[in-house]
């Protein structure tokens, strides 16, 4: 198997091909207590970065919003109600698992009309040039098989003007925070799913695929090479989060 | 400020906010008549920046924004206590210590509603202790607040009174307007004598001349 067909899953060199299905496992496994499992391992604190990126957003009434990688929709949620029925929210997930369960709540809501599903791979984007003014990815792009290309659909959608956001672990910006992050990750998330979700390998999975995510540079650089403009990121939580925003000239 | 704290700070303030609201249904639909509004106040001491929208769920709070804003308000926490306050918010707004641009009407109308909440309180409480336990509750907590603001309203009466007409410290606004007019009246009438002399003057000259 030669380098350019392999990409890593956690800390594992696999197959290119291969790698979707192996993702795709672990949010069947995981996504009927995605939502609890987010409470618990962040303290909550993932809502107030979700909220910081919706601010960032700049989304308005009447905007169309693609959320990539949407899962149980908390983010798709709070945009159907800011661009408000002349609007449009899709909801784009490529694990139906993930999709379903994110349709099922958002429903359940009440959200309708201005919202629409769609089971997508962020590489491969469904969706014509320049369609929204704004895209979010929340916790997704470790997981795509192929960053650049994805970085590089998304442009292609976005409306001339419009923002890419992507929220995403990152690293830590102080030494002693990075060592407590470390020992949390490898030790209390794998122990606490398999309490909860009964399932330990799926948030090891998620531990060892932060790690192998770009660094915030790393990525602001990625996503200027895929064509945006006016990249920059916000640390968050001293960096164990970052916010990256770009914009399509 | 770290975006994490500045948004927690932000999104307390606005379920505190909201849930004051809650209280108050029918401000709600005054709010809502508002939605295509956002203010954005900014406080130097302590520094802080806000954008308010309001709706008809109640506020969305941000700590950034940058789509239009109607009205952008400056100055420091303490002046925007008073303007929340004030019974007279436009002269609050003229006179005061804070910085205004934009459109001064769609602030004045959100402040109205702000000072006027009229708060139910019957529906969490009978929610939460049942038919009699929350009217009871409730017919408490109204009374208390609406003796509150008759206490406050009566209050700042009779302290105008007091010191208007008893204690005599500042003239009443009318007396004072009467006395602005006079002396407007008497410096017309200075610069009429003024010219008049002048003109006497002349005439004087020409005659000696």
């Amino acid at each position: 198997m030669s380098e350019k067909d392999t990409t890593h899953f956690g800390y594992k060199q696999v197959d290119k091909d291969a790698k979707a299905g192996m993702v795709a496992d672990v949010f069947h496994s995981v996504a009927s207590r995605y939502d609890l499992m987010n409470d618990l391992m962040s303290g909550g604190i993932h809502r107030i970065w979700k909220r910081f990126t919706i601010e960032l957003s700049g989304v308005r009434k009447g905007h169309a919003v693609l959320d990539i990688a949407g899962g149980t929709g908390d983010l798709a949620a709070r945009f159907a109600d800011i661009v408000g029925p002349e609007g449009r929210v899709v909801l784009a997930d490529i694990n139906d698992s993930m999709l379903q369960v994110g349709r099922d709540k958002l429903l359940d809501m009440g959200h309708q009309g201005n919202l629409e599903f769609v089971q997508a791979d962020a590489q491969f984007l469904p969706f014509p040039d320049d369609s929204f003014d704004c895209i979010t990815i929340a916790f997704g792009l470790r997981n795509v098989t192929d960053k650049d290309t994805a970085l590089r659909s998304m442009l292609r959608v976005l409306k001339p003007g419009g923002r890419l956001l992507v929220l995403e672990f990152s690293k830590p910006e102080n030494q002693l925070l990075s060592k407590a992050y470390d020992t949390y990750s490898f030790r209390l998330l794998p122990l606490m799913g398999r309490l909860i979700a009964n399932d330990s390998e799926s948030y090891q999975y998620l531990a060892e695929s932060i790690r192998m995510h770009p660094d915030q540079d790393t990525l602001k650089e990625m996503m200027e090479d895929a064509g945006f403009n006016r990249c920059e990121y916000h640390n968050m939580t001293g960096g164990v989060v970052a916010l990256h925003k770009g914009v399509k000239a | 400020m770290n975006p994490t704290l500045h948004t927690a700070a932000v999104a307390a303030l606005e379920t505190a906010l909201n849930r004051t609201l809650e209280l108050a249904p029918g401000s709600l639909a005054e709010l809502e008549q508002l939605s295509d509004c956002v203010f954005a106040l900014h406080c130097t001491a302590p520094p802080l920046d806000i954008y308010l929208q309001p709706g008809g769920d109640g506020f969305r709070l941000m700590g950034l924004y940058d789509g239009p804003v109607t009205t952008s308000v400056r100055g420091e926490a303490s002046d925007f206590t008073e303007l929340a306050t004030a019974t007279d918010p436009t002269s609050m707004l003229i006179n005061g210590q804070l910085q205004l641009e934009g459109d001064s009407g769609p602030l004045i109308e959100l402040q109205k509603i702000l000072a006027t909440l009229d708060m139910d309180w019957e529906a969490p409480l009978v929610a939460t202790l049942g038919d009699v336990g929350g009217h009871q509750v409730a017919r408490m907590l109204r009374s208390l607040f609406s003796w509150g603001r008759h206490a406050t309203d009566s209050l700042t009466r009779q302290l105008d009174e007091f010191i208007h007409e008893e204690a005599r410290l500042t003239p009443p606004r009318l007396e004072l307007e009467d006395f602005y007019r006079d002396v407007q009246e008497l410096g017309q009438r200075v610069e009429r004598l003024q010219s008049r002399t002048s003109r006497l003057r002349q005439r004087l000259q020409k005659v000696r001349a």
